[in-house]
């Protein structure tokens, strides 16, 4: 570049500022014409408020699970630069795990005790379940990822594929292909009515328990000395080394944080929606994935609220755009499609270091 | 070095080629040499032989993966048992049965799959299946071009069966057949007009949704909303509130087990849904949908595609089952007795077409085979009386509606009871 011409550069420049113009168009044009949509079919429908608190809050709950392991890659990508996409499965063993634990529970009579018992028992099913995601994790990063720490960045990618399909179909030779079922104990069964609007304990549940984690994994990043050196490793792995962090323990820590937060939501989806099997970690995976990236990969906060907007926008945009249900997929995948071209650092956009870059 | 490397590496491929060639070009020029000699004086063509000593071969199509596994490997095995049977009786002239089971997975492209594996094997006589109706879909089209006739004991789509198709058969009844009574129920019995109608985009549940709603709509009912979700969704939550929101009286879902249980159960939380009625389908009628639905699967109903029991043959099947696998054979799904019935019927008219030639190999001839299936005669199944009509309905018995009382399915109108 040095070496150009001046002029050449110039209109190189020239190009670039008129190719931006264009995208920014493009977007503008494509974000009015939603806009145009909503007001004119989806707020035309005349739902009553209540429907959309209803939708809001189903969009909260799909945004807390989605949250809890979109900062799985966030955290991973963040110190890696790799995006696993084990970590759908992580969430999926956590779940199984959950489930036998539930049987377990359920054939002692635990979850017809009284509430203390029943709560109990939920939170040590949850933590065995986490347990189980967090052993499959640091296995996944010793096994899968570190032999290829040093390779081109494309080969721990395609590990991470071949991981994830392992581990599907192992559940699914081990466990069988049916599904499971979950069966709620009656203290977390059913929900408040208010006025024309549900909330179901699980529901509840589910965005409260994820954001007391998130708030924890958040303290524990920035509060913490073993967070300094997470974002010391972060920042630059070799320097970081060089000021005595230990690299390897980090990531393995970050695994093991990541992997925790996805069995949480595994066991908490599982509760919710009452079914798991080898491969229900697979789309909430790719969805998770789509939020970390709406809201700036490698960016925490980021991941957190890009997955409050994407189930918020998975739930709530089929009625708004006056589209069938069934699309509610299209428009989150679309969504990842339209940041890639036109925010490609998602909407916390930071500004890439080169070495990320 | 590595240019070294790289050289030798080329060399040794080079050999490696060289000598797959020469392993390879034996074996396959030596059936070619005998083949001439066994088959020459006739034309072979159209004719499956099965050299003396060896098995008749009936594949199958199974979904033993997919959303409805438990009912694919009851239908399996529902298929075995007829083999068992059929060999304890002698075989066909000596010759025994054997079942190539593929795995279908409930899914067009895997149907494709498992069409041109058995199409590719030139010693598949027919074929038992598929399961669902997707499936059977992906292998119609390759076993009428290969003309290997089928006979499904589960796939319920109408469109299954037409005057196009001479290998298509089964012995499920036809979904047009459920919808209607379906319908019928819902509006005369229950007295409910408007419903909501979703479906799981499958070929069977779709088809089988429209077939509803259309007779919805002829009996002057109102469809509130017609809606498709994906097979494998769990959070039908988003859904179930836009199709609440128009207050339909009650809910119909086309589609299978754990999707049905699922959104039973979530409609229970759904404002405006809670007392709403919710219905399903055949595919639906198995100990996946009590479990997924949970306590809000009480007082919801499902229809089936019952067979004419004959009592004794039944409980003389289910001792086999039992003993042979371990789990009494309503418990992992239905259909196990149609499917026990398919291979009976492939075996009946395999009888009437199967010669033994001169040098004591059986012949089928396989338009012969493809005729048969249509024209043998009615004959005693599990199911009822089996016969086929001229575009290849061959199942007997009717539509029953079952109610969810006590976690158990309780039939409460339809065919045995009138």
């Amino acid at each position: 570049m040095a070496n150009s011409p001046l002029n050449v550069q110039a209109a190189k420049i020239d190009g670039q500022t008129a190719q931006k113009y264009l995208i920014r168009a493009l977007g503008a044009a494509i974000f009015l014409l939603v806009a145009w949509r909503v007001i004119t079919v989806g707020l035309a429908e005349g739902y009553p408020a209540s429907f959309w608190i209803s939708q809001a809050l189903n969009g909260l709950v799909l945004g807390g699970v989605y949250a809890l392991v979109a900062l799985g890659y966030t955290l991973v990508y963040g110190i890696l630069f790799m995006i696993n996409f084990a970590h759908g499965e992580v969430m999926m063993i956590g779940g199984i795990a959950g489930f036998f634990t539930l049987q377990f529970a359920l054939a002692r009579g635990w979850m017809e005790g009284p509430w203390l018992v029943v709560v109990a028992a939920l939170l040590f099913i949850m933590l065995v379940g986490m347990a189980a995601s967090v052993v499959i994790g640091v296995a996944l990063e010793r096994l899968a990822y570190r032999p290829l720490r040093q390779a081109p960045r494309l080969v721990p990618l395609i590990s991470a594929i071949g991981a994830s399909l392992f581990l599907q179909y192992s559940v699914l030779l081990i466990f069988g292909v049916s599904p499971h079922s979950y069966r709620k104990p009656e203290l977390i069964s059913g929900g408040l009515r208010l006025g024309d609007v549900f909330i179901s304990y699980t529901g509840a549940i589910i965005f409260v328990t994820s954001v007391l984690l998130m708030l924890a994994l958040f303290f524990i990043i920035q509060r913490t000395k073993l967070g300094r050196a997470m974002r010391a490793v972060a920042e630059d792995r070799s320097t970081a080394s060089l000021m005595g962090v230990d690299v390897n323990a980090v990531i393995v820590v970050t695994f093991v944080l990541g992997s925790a937060l996805a069995g949480a939501a595994g066991v908490m989806l599982g509760f919710h929606n009452t079914v798991v099997k080898f491969n229900s970690g697979f789309v909430p995976g790719l969805k998770a994935f789509t939020a970390a990236v709406l809201g700036g990969i490698g960016n925490i906060p980021g991941a957190m609220f890009g997955a409050l907007v994407l189930g918020l926008i998975e739930s709530m945009g089929p009625s708004a755009l006056g589209i069938p249900t069934e699309y509610k997929d299209v428009i989150a995948f679309s969504l990842l499609v339209l940041i890639l071209i036109f925010r490609p650092s998602g909407l916390f956009g930071e500004v890439l270091s080169e070495k990320k870059a | 070095m590595p240019k070294q490397f790289a050289l030798l590496s080329l060399i040794l491929v080079a050999a490696l080629m060289l000598a797959a060639c020469v392993g390879a070009a034996p074996a396959a020029e030596a059936p070619a040499e005998e083949a001439p000699m066994e088959e020459a004086p006739a034309d072979m063509s159209g004719k499956v032989v099965i050299a003396s000593g060896a098995t008749i071969r009936i594949g199958g199509s199974f979904a033993l993966t997919g959303p409805i596994p438990d009912p694919g490997l009851n239908i399996r095995h529902g298929a075995e048992i007829a083999i068992d049977d059929l060999n304890a009786a002698g075989g066909l002239e000596g010759f025994m049965f054997e079942l190539v089971a593929e795995d279908g997975a409930c899914d067009g492209t895997q149907g494709t799959n498992v069409g041109n594996k058995f199409a590719a094997d030139e010693t598949i006589v027919a074929v038992t299946g598929g399961t669902c109706s997707g499936e059977t879909f992906g292998l119609l089209p390759i076993l009428l071009e290969a003309r290997i006739p089928f006979v499904s004991p589960s796939a319920t789509n109408p469109d299954i069966t037409s005057a196009d198709c001479d290998v298509c058969n089964r012995v499920a009844l036809s979904d047009s057949l459920q919808g209607v009574f379906s319908a019928d129920f819902v509006v005369e019995d229950l007295g409910i007009t408007k419903v909501a109608v979703i479906h799981d985009n499958s070929d069977y549940g779709k088809g089988l949704a429209e077939i509803f709603q259309n007779h919805i709509l002829a009996l002057g009912g109102e469809v509130s909303s017609f809606e498709g979700v994906q097979v494998g969704d769990t959070d039908f939550r988003a859904l179930l509130a836009k199709v609440g929101a128009d207050g339909p009286a009650g809910i119909y879902f086309g589609g299978y087990s754990t999707e049905a249980g699922l959104i039973a159960q979530q409609m229970s939380e759904t404002p405006g849904l809670e007392d709403a009625m919710f219905m399903s389908d055949d595919g639906a009628y198995t100990q996946q949908y009590l479990d997924a639905a949970g306590a809000a699967g009480e007082g919801t109903y499902v229809a089936f595609l019952a067979g004419d029991d004959s009592e004794e043959m039944n409980a003389d099947f289910d001792a086999k089952y039992l003993e042979k696998y371990g789990v009494a054979a309503d418990e992992l799904g239905p259909f196990h007795a149609q499917s026990y019935d398919s291979v009976k019927l492939i075996a009946a008219a395999l009888a009437e077409v199967a010669t033994v030639d001169d040098s004591g190999n059986l012949v089928v001839d396989r338009e012969a085979l493809i005729s048969a299936i249509r024209t043998v005669d009615a004959f005693d199944g599990l199911t009822g009386t089996i016969k086929c009509d001229s575009i290849g309905e061959c199942g007997a018995g009717g539509v029953q509606v079952f109610e969810v009382m006590d976690g158990a399915f309780s039939q409460v109108k339809g065919f045995g009871m009138e």
